[in-house]
């Protein structure tokens, strides 16, 4: 008798009897299960592997008799505990214990998911068209016309008609072995067997999900002795529930799982750290009007780049040593087309991440200029994108305003999709905030991916600063 | 034992009378009893093996594991006293150099998933929630390349049941997830303190109540300190409020979560988890080793349960008991805060998370404008550092709590006040709602003796 505990200890401390029987009631069948059960992981040779996992419901207590590791999960959930334990340890054999109220009521929804997954796991399904631990309610297993004490007339039309799980698993693509037992007579009680056995081999071969329904007795709640409610599950169930096998599905078995890697190399590598240092190229943080913080905001329709552009200022700052934050437009104007960025950089420590009132502003169209413009602090800079907004707007007196026709130049130099970082060369150019090999720098780390884009940025920056001199030219 | 042909033995004290062995019995050995056995009030059945053919079939009809047992092995139905076999040891967790790394530029959410895989964490199980995604996009998109699993669950539910299996395994696994995800999981949580599984929750919070939108409040801190499921349940609830606390506080709630065998929160509101931010790894990653409660599945480790079901009464207050005695040691040693011009302070800002950075700005706003403010920022919202408070409370200080929320934070204040015989000092407030922050503007106004903002 190796696989049940040689003494129920935690079976009310194995107080008496409570050491070798059961806290079943007399004739009830999950006693048999758990047998089959305990017989199966025996044969196997899968003891020290087997990992049980009990639901809410009468079968709570598996974990009192049954020598392998055992976890205990709320109502419903065994599958995904058992998929949480499964992937914790592939070699290990998992199966989830169910009840009809803890399966296929409150844990639909988790049932039919590890079945869908189909990683190899089993499930002991046992119907006994009753709620049991919790006093005899209805289920959704229960039968048409079903006295319970929560269909105390019968289950009706109203109460909807039995779910009929074996098949509905069945029916799902990653579920590999099905089938419908029961326990009523001998012949019944041997199939029982076979079937636990097949769900349990199923898994110790890699093959996938398998999936036991076994039909039941729960004399206490049926009113029934236990030979009454073998006939009943014989007589009542079964047409309603057809035993057999629902599937055993040809496929091959899952490839073995890698062990996880904890290399110090390799994860550098996957989070993109890389071990090379960035040249600097600052003399210091930049001296600007602004003092130890600047707060700058990019603001455009989706698709300017506003994002990018902000990014590339705060990965800047952060190479020449500094702090810097970035934070997307955020709330439902980033679903409007619209978007904003704002980045603050400071000699040591951000602060305040946030941009009301920034001290540099890129505008990308009219509207984000008319909204933002004005927030702008005295003596700040707004570069806006003339080629877009045509007219200079009145009542920004307050900052130096520097029109740059980024789409034009952008288009000219074959890709709009440049014209944020032409607006960045016209911001550095009227702001200076960094050399401009520190600004190519962050532009090169950013397309490490894709270094042909690399020239046509550079020709951006450069243009955009090009362009900031002419206009400076034209106002002196 | 069943499945195996042999004449059976009945154990009467076990056997419950249910008869099921009758009906197998094709030769009629075994009978209805007629004895009450006083022992169980039950009727056990009898035998009367004369015509018994060995046929094994009645044993294999018995529910009772120890009820009909094979001739020969009815000595397994005797208490032998056999000892369960020692508790296992831990596998101590190792640590691995990491080279020398230049920082990260990243947003808030992948500085936590980095933090996680360097925590030595290869699981992942979550449900898609906005602001919290992209964190759980970035584990998908890892998990795979260090050999790890990312499931998205079902639901929120299902995933945080399936960081129970998986801690109940003795791993490490994370989960992202935001408010109306982190409502759903409070019952995996409150089986996770009741069984005493490790993980880590990372919650991006957002506005609410209900669907409410996907700006950064601080609503959930009531579930995260006072709330955990049903039951008495607590968590160590760190707050960052940097994009490098992101990474630096996920990594410290894996080693908390172990250390305690207790799940632990990491709270972020909606603005941290998108801001981008500067990001200096660690010069060591964590190899996990494993604990000696887990329940694996093998040899060494089958003697585990992991379970928070206790039927009796006094088990379960025992058990409480238990876990009160582990809430007091956090409570001891994990309170954690930072202060910012503190020391002189005649007013103090209280705040966590992003609106920490803003009432930071305040300070600096007011101590130009001639005011003597200071910031208290927790870093453990549970337990509250209310140590680090305690020696700043000088007569005449006020307390001034920087929240986007309807007080959670400064009630957390005043429970520690409280649980500590504190007498609270002078206490204000500057509350936004609905992913609004709190300004910078408006902390200052509120300080100088502006009104409260209220409903007109
Ligand atoms: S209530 Fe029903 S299912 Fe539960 S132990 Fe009794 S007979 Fe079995
Ligand atoms: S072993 Fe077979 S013949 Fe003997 S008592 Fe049991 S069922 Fe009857
Ligand atoms: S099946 Fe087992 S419990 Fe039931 S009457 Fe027979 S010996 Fe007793």
């Amino acid at each position: 008798m190796t696989v049940f505990y040689e003494r129920f200890e935690r079976h009310d401390h194995a107080t008496g009897l409570k050491a070798h029987s059961t806290h079943y009631c007399p004739g009830c069948g999950h006693g048999l299960v758990h047998k089959y059960l305990a017989e199966a992981v025996e044969q196997l040779g899968v003891q020290d592997r087997t990992v049980a996992v009990s639901p809410v419901g009468c079968a709570v207590f598996l974990h009192y008799y049954l020598d392998v590791g055992n976890t205990q999960a709320a109502h419903g959930r065994a599958p995904a505990v058992a998929i949480g334990h499964k992937l914790a340890n592939p070699d290990a054999i998992v199966v989830s214990y169910q009840g009809d109220g803890d399966l296929a009521s409150i844990g639909l929804a988790e049932i039919v998911q590890a079945a869908q997954l189909g990683l190899p796991l089993t499930v002991v399904f046992v119907n006994n068209a009753i709620y049991g631990m919790t006093g005899g309610q209805m289920a959704p297993t229960t039968l048409p016309g079903q006295k319970t004490a929560t269909s105390p007339h019968g289950r009706d039309r109203t109460m909807g008609a039995p779910l009929r799980m074996a098949e509905m698993i069945a029916g799902i693509d990653g579920a590999v072995y099905v089938e419908r037992v029961a326990l009523y007579d001998a012949k019944q009680r041997v199939k029982a067997q076979k079937a636990i056995r097949r769900a349990l081999e199923t898994q110790v071969a890699g093959r996938g999900f398998a999936f036991v329904e076994v039909l039941s007795e729960c004399p206490l709640h049926l009113g029934l002795t236990p030979q009454q409610a073998e006939a009943w599950v014989r007589e009542s169930m079964t047409p309603v529930f057809p035993l057999g096998l629902k599937k055993d599905a040809k496929v091959e078995a899952w490839p073995a799982w890698r062990p996880p890697s904890f290399d110090p190399q390799r994860l550098a590598s996957v989070v993109g750290a890389s071990t090379e240092a960035v040249p600097r190229f600052a003399s210091g943080f930049p001296r600007t009007a602004f003092g130890p913080d600047v707060g700058i905001k990019f603001a455009g329709a989706g698709g300017d780049g506003a994002q990018t552009a902000g990014l590339l200022v705060a990965r800047a700052a952060i190479n020449e040593g500094f702090d810097a934050t970035h934070i997307p437009s955020y709330g439902p104007e980033s679903r409007g087309g619209t978007s904003y960025a704002d980045v603050r950089l400071a000699e040591t420590e951000v602060r305040s991440p946030a941009v009301p009132s920034p001290h540099l502003l890129v505008a990308f169209n009219a509207p984000s200029l008319a909204r933002f413009g004005p927030a702008v602090l005295p003596g700040g800079v707004i570069v806006y994108d003339s080629s877009l907004v045509p007219e200079r707007p009145p009542g920004l007196e307050h900052a130096r305003i520097v029109p740059v026709p980024c789409s034009r130049i952008a288009h000219d130099l074959g890709r709009t999709a440049v014209k944020n970082v032409v607006a960045l060369g016209a911001l550095q150019a009227a702001a200076s905030l960094f050399p401009d090999q520190s600004w190519l720098t962050a532009v090169r780390q950013a397309l490490a991916d894709k270094p042909a884009l690399l020239p046509i940025n550079e020709q951006a920056f450069a243009a955009g600063a090009e362009a900031i001199r002419r206009v400076e030219e034209v106002v002196a | 034992m069943a499945n195996r042909k042999a004449r059976p033995t009945l154990s009467p004290e076990i056997c419950k009378g249910c008869g099921r062995c009758i009906d197998a019995c094709a030769h009629h050995c075994i009978a209805a009893g007629t004895h009450v056995n006083p022992a169980t009030g039950l009727v056990p059945v009898t035998l009367d093996l004369e015509r018994c053919s060995a046929c094994g079939l009645c044993l294999e009809a018995c529910p009772e594991p120890y009820g009909l047992l094979p001739e020969g092995d009815e000595a397994a139905a005797e208490p032998t006293g056999q000892k369960r076999p020692p508790a296992v040891e831990d596998q101590p967790d190792t640590r691995v150099a990491l080279p020398a790394l230049r920082p990260l530029v990243v947003k808030g959410t992948y500085a936590s998933a980095i933090g996680a895989l360097l925590a030595g964490c290869r699981h992942f199980f979550g449900y898609p929630i906005t602001p919290s995604t992209e964190g759980a996009e970035l584990m998908a998109k890892l998990l795979p390349e260090l050999d790890g699993h990312f499931v998205q669950a079902v639901s929120e539910v299902a995933a945080i049941n399936m960081m129970y299996g998986c801690g109940g395994a003795g791993l490490r696994s994370l989960t992202f997830t935001s408010s109306p995800g982190f409502s759903l999981m409070l019952e995996g949580l409150s089986y996770m303190v009741g069984a005493e599984v490790p993980a880590v929750v990372v919650n991006v919070m957002r506005g609410g109540p209900g669907l409410g939108n996907i700006g950064p409040e601080q609503s959930d801190v009531k579930l995260a300190c006072r709330g955990l499921g049903h039951g008495n349940t607590h968590a160590i609830v760190l707050a960052p409020a940097t994009t490098q606390e992101m990474l630096d506080l996920t990594m410290l709630a894996f080693d908390l979560a172990f250390r305690y065998r207790n799940p632990v929160v990491v709270l972020a509101d909606g603005y941290l988890g998108q801001m981008t931010g500067k990001v200096t790894l660690p010069d060591e990653l964590v190899r996990p080793g494993l604990p000696g409660w887990a329940v694996h599945g093998d040899r060494e480790h089958r003697p585990n349960l992991v379970s928070s079901i206790q039927l009796s009464e006094a088990d379960l207050e025992a058990h409480n008991l238990r876990l009160i005695a582990k809430y007091e040691r956090m409570a001891r040693s994990e309170q954690r805060a930072e202060l910012y011009e503190a020391a002189d302070a005649d007013v103090l800002l209280l705040a966590c998370n992003t609106p920490a950075r803003l009432a930071k700005g305040a300070v600096r706003a007011l101590r130009e404008a001639g005011v003597r403010a200071g910031l208290f920022r927790p870093v453990t919202l549970w337990p509250f550092p209310i140590d680090a408070l305690r020696p700043l409370l000088r007569p005449g200080l006020r307390v001034v709590t920087v929240e986007a929320s309807h007080g959670q934070i400064e009630d957390e204040l005043r429970l520690a006040l409280s649980h500590a015989g504190i007498a609270p000092p002078p206490l204000a407030h500057v509350r936004r709602y609905g992913g609004v922050l709190p300004k910078e503007e408006e902390i200052v106004s509120r300080v100088l003796g502006g009104p409260e903002r209220g409903v007109a």
